[in-house]
């Protein structure tokens, strides 16, 4: 018993040292941590921006309608501090930073029926990513703004890739349903006052959306919000099942050669590799179900295709590997002109079609000279397929031979190298610019440029290659025929 | 843009191209056969060098263009 007590004694004793030494690693590790926070904190606070802006409303609306989405956010920024601020930082989630294909805004001025939009800068920030990767971009006001002054901005911005198939596979009959992840807060640095977010879907049929309260849901808009004083970075995970029959059209690989020739001709040649990038198709294909009953069989796929191409285009074709492909239909105007085409086969989910479309337009459309003497084309950037994804467009622009000094103007980042291809009657053969880009919408299809130095008297370099040619033979007759070769004196 | 936009074109007028590839074709091949016929019927001793070389250069000159203009016309924009 007295073992007991004497046991307990000494497990009495060695409680309080046991807790002294809990105490003092306990309050080590608050101390610790402590620090660690205030060092976040003021590094957080430090990375981004130097002004703490508050967004007093923010409306975003994202549009499901086709696979390219496309999302306008309107927010209305506040300086609460006392230096003034010169930028708004924007937040993307890293899976949607990965798949922005485009982001523009604008300041907008005036109420209503004056509104007008004022184009403003975007670039990625130079400040370190947000909380669990957020990627931040950062807009240049065009007046910095003072304390306690607020402005009104404009975001649109294109996501590409991001409607999931599901289920992945579908038969030929079956509806095409696809997933869609997002936030129903904005994700922002600054404090959010109050949000709303709308989503618009192709159809009213919805299979499941979560609920984040207040949403609704009033036909085919999907509303979330409004949603009061929310701190920077919050998340709040959604996803949206929804029906999405829009043709998912995704060129794989676009490879457009342009051809430049001062005698009056721009030939344009462009190898596509299309496919149909939603719900994978399983199962066989019944031709007659298809043909017999198109709004149950096939709903997923498309037939036809729309190219915009400029006016007064001439010598139009649409071939690939096995020949001429007859199915097309050119409409000519005075604005635009149409070329409506219909590949060999339907596409289903994960079907591919390559083929090559070429024409040709006047030179006075598209060659300009500009005032310092320099020649320019002028051509428009993106896919002519109206409604397209592009995975990667490479545009080679093939300069006349005897160009020199090529400088190139497009209005978003391009990678460019050069090369030299030899063609008819080519001696040093002819320079070429070849622009790369990846992830390319139908909203990239703006005109760029190609400046180039080019003295006329080149153009004298081919009839004189052919005179020559001539001449050589006339020299080699003459040869001939005062060559005396007779045995016979 | 602030600049001019003078649009450039060809300094040869494209509607002009089957007519001038037919023109100076024929021209080119007209020379030819006098160069031709020069050969044949003068001998040795009246030969002039000087006269062969140039009706060859005048013959090439045209023979050059019109086959320029020819490939032009076939829709072959070099």
């Amino acid at each position: 018993m007295h073992i007991f007590f004497r046991r307990l004694g000494s497990i009495l004793r060695e409680k309080p040292r046991l807790n002294m030494e809990v105490f003092v690693a306990r309050s080590r590790l608050t101390l610790i941590f402590s620090l660690f926070a205030l060092l976040f904190l003021s590094s957080s606070s430090l990375s981004s921006s130097t002004s703490e802006l508050q967004i007093l409303t923010a409306e975003r609306r994202i549009d499901l309608a086709s696979h390219i989405i496309r999302v306008v956010l309107t927010l209305k920024v506040q300086n609460d501090e006392a230096s003034p601020a010169s930028n708004v930082l924007l937040a993307f989630p890293p899976a949607q930073a990965k798949h922005l294909a485009l982001i523009q805004a604008a300041e907008v001025a005036g109420k209503k029926r004056k509104k007008s939009l004022h184009p403003l800068d975007v670039k990625q920030s130079n400040h370190a990513d947000g909380p669990n990767g957020a990627k931040l971009y950062s807009i240049s006001l065009r007046n910095p703004l003072s304390t306690g002054g607020s402005v009104s901005i404009e975001v649109s911005y294109v996501l590409t890739q991001s409607l999931e198939p599901f289920p992945v596979e579908i038969s030929q009959s079956e509806s095409q349903l696809v997933l869609y992840r997002d936030s129903a807060l904005i994700l922002s640095p600054y404090e959010i006052k109050q949000q709303t977010t709308v989503i618009r879907t192709p159809s009213t049929k919805i299979e499941s959306f979560t609920r984040v309260e207040p949403s609704t849901q009033l036909r085919t808009e999907l509303k979330y919000g409004p949603y009061e004083d929310q701190p920077s970075f919050s998340y709040s995970p959604i996803l949206v099942h929804f029906e999405n029959n829009n043709p998912f059209a995704v060129v794989e690989e676009l490879v457009r050669e342009i051809e430049i020739s001062h005698w009056g001709n721009l030939q344009v040649t462009e190898h596509y590799t299309l496919v149909h990038n939603g719900a994978r198709h399983k199962g066989g294909f019944s031709r007659v179900e298809y043909q017999s009953r198109p709004t149950i069989s096939g709903v997923a796929s498309f037939k036809h295709l729309l190219v915009k191409l400029p006016p007064r285009v001439h010598s139009v074709y649409y071939r690939d590997n096995i020949g001429n492909i007859s199915t097309s239909h050119l409409r000519t105007g005075y604005s635009k002109s149409e070329l409506e085409i219909e590949p060999r086969y339907p596409l289903l989910g994960g079907w591919k079609a390559t083929f090559i479309i070429g024409y040709g337009l006047p030179l006075e459309d598209v060659l300009f000279e500009s005032d310092d003497g320099k020649r320019y084309l002028n051509f428009s950037f993106g896919c002519p397929i109206a409604e397209t994804l592009v995975n990667k467009i490479i545009n080679k622009v093939v300069l006349p031979e005897g160009s020199k000094n090529p400088s190139i103007v497009v209005p978003f980042s391009v990678e460019r190298r050069e090369e030299t291809s030899y063609s008819y009657l080519d001696i040093v053969g002819r320079p070429v610019v070849v622009l790369e880009k990846e992830n390319v919408v139908p909203e990239h299809n703006v005109l760029f440029q190609v400046y180039y130095d080019f003295h006329p008297m080149s153009m004298l370099a081919e009839p004189l290659m052919l005179t020559s040619v001539f001449f050589f033979l006339f020299v080699a007759a003459l040869a001939y025929i005062h060559m005396d070769i007779s045995i016979r004196k | 843009m602030a600049q001019s936009a003078k649009p450039i074109s060809s300094p040869v007028p494209d509607a002009w191209y089957p007519s001038l590839a037919v023109l100076m074709l024929a021209v080119g091949l007209f020379i030819t056969a006098s160069f031709f016929i020069y050969e044949a019927t003068s001998s040795r001793k009246n030969r002039s060098l000087a006269k062969e070389l140039v009706t060859g250069a005048a013959a090439s000159v045209f023979l050059g263009f019109g086959s320029l203009f020819l490939l032009l016309a076939s829709g072959v924009y070099v």
